[in-house]
């Protein structure tokens, strides 16, 4: 049921994931930035969602680059509009359906 | 469905619901590989829980099936998921106020998607109820989606698993865009960070150039972008 080497693979794993994503709650606590930093802060969300986008969603169906980047088209129109989230993302799964029942 | 209050803990699950159309089909992806490779119901369950990152598992999961000793699995994974990091940092800096329990759990919740629809959702949903609302939705269809991928592996259709491979960068995209509206300068430091982390790509690991691309660009940033009302708390 629970190997040990297995098991303390996981909890190896739980320590490296965990402890970088905890620092910052204990560490903020005793920081406050000035307006410069809190600038760097809020442009971060946006150049990491870039880097997550791109050029990931072109191996979303591996060797077709064209399949994840009308994928990418359907959600980017009804974002552009500014759409619900839940809905760009059921047009894009639309999308990449009829992509593969029909090419 | 009764409207829920803005920046509660139910608007927040409900703002998960794009996460956790993109979670299941991974979730249950990598259960199948790790059962696959040897993994009990129980260890495959129990990573999820407890490590709660997708790319990370699913390489374990195939390292540890081609007998990959334990400490290059951990080292590989620290590797993978030092960006986040910088997204709890970011996360925190919008949880001030909150307890140090509070922000202590929703920093293990974390992930890519957690952290873009936190940073970008409207400051009246700048609290620890509605990112625990929406970051624990998340976790648990994680979580369920790993737990059924142990037992049925042919639950999803191929063709609408192949369908929802789509699903998170349609939502990332949904998230970013709005905000690009009328903000020129910012759509601009969005195309080149893509170029930056495409061409770095290139020269070192993914995950190495996701975390340079995103942390030089953002400092260029500072330089020509202005975020007017979009920043908050400056």
């Amino acid at each position: 049921m629970l190997d040990s080497k297995v098991l303390l693979l996981i909890l190896g794993m739980t320590l490296v994931t965990y402890v970088p994503r905890a620092i910052p709650a204990i560490w903020l606590e005793r920081l406050r930035f000035g307006p410069r930093v809190e600038k760097y802060l809020n442009l971060i969300p946006y150049t990491a969602m870039a880097a997550l986008i791109f050029p990931g969603v072109l191996s979303v169906d591996a060797g077709r680059p064209w399949v994840g980047l009308v994928g990418a088209a359907a959600a980017a129109i009804p974002a552009f509009f500014r759409k619900p989230a839940l809905l760009c993302v059921l047009a894009a799964v639309a999308a990449e359906f009829a992509v593969y029942s029909f090419l | 469905m009764k409207e829920a209050k803005s920046g509660s803990f139910r608007e927040g699950v409900r703002d998960a619901v794009p996460i956790m159309l993109g979670y299941v089909p991974i979730g249950i992806a990598y259960a199948i590989i790790a059962r696959q490779g040897g993994m009990s119901t129980v260890e495959t369950v129990l990573m999820s829980l407890l490590v709660y990152a997708g790319a990370s598992q699913i390489m374990a999961a195939g390292m540890l099936a081609q007998g990959a000793a334990a400490p290059v699995i951990v080292l590989a994974t620290f590797l993978l998921n030092l960006r986040h990091l910088i997204m709890s940092l970011c996360v925190n800096n919008r949880l001030r106020g909150a307890s140090l329990g509070g922000r202590m759990l929703g920093s293990g919740l974390v992930t890519d998607e957690s952290f873009a629809v936190f940073t970008t959702a409207a400051p009246e949903k700048c609290n620890i109820r509605y990112y625990l609302g929406m970051a624990l939705g998340a976790y648990g269809a994680w979580a369920a989606s790993s737990l059924v991928g142990s037992f049925v592996t042919d639950l999803l259709p191929a063709i609408l698993s192949a369908s929802l491979g789509i699903a998170l960068y349609a939502m990332f995209i949904a998230l970013l865009l709005p905000h690009l509206h009328g903000n020129a300068r910012l759509g601009l430091l969005v195309l080149l960070t893509a170029l930056c982390n495409w061409g770095l790509g290139k020269l070192m690991a993914a995950s190495w150039a996701l975390i340079v691309s995103t942390l030089l660009c953002a400092f260029l940033g500072l330089f020509f972008v202005d975020l007017g009302e979009e920043a908050r708390d400056a």
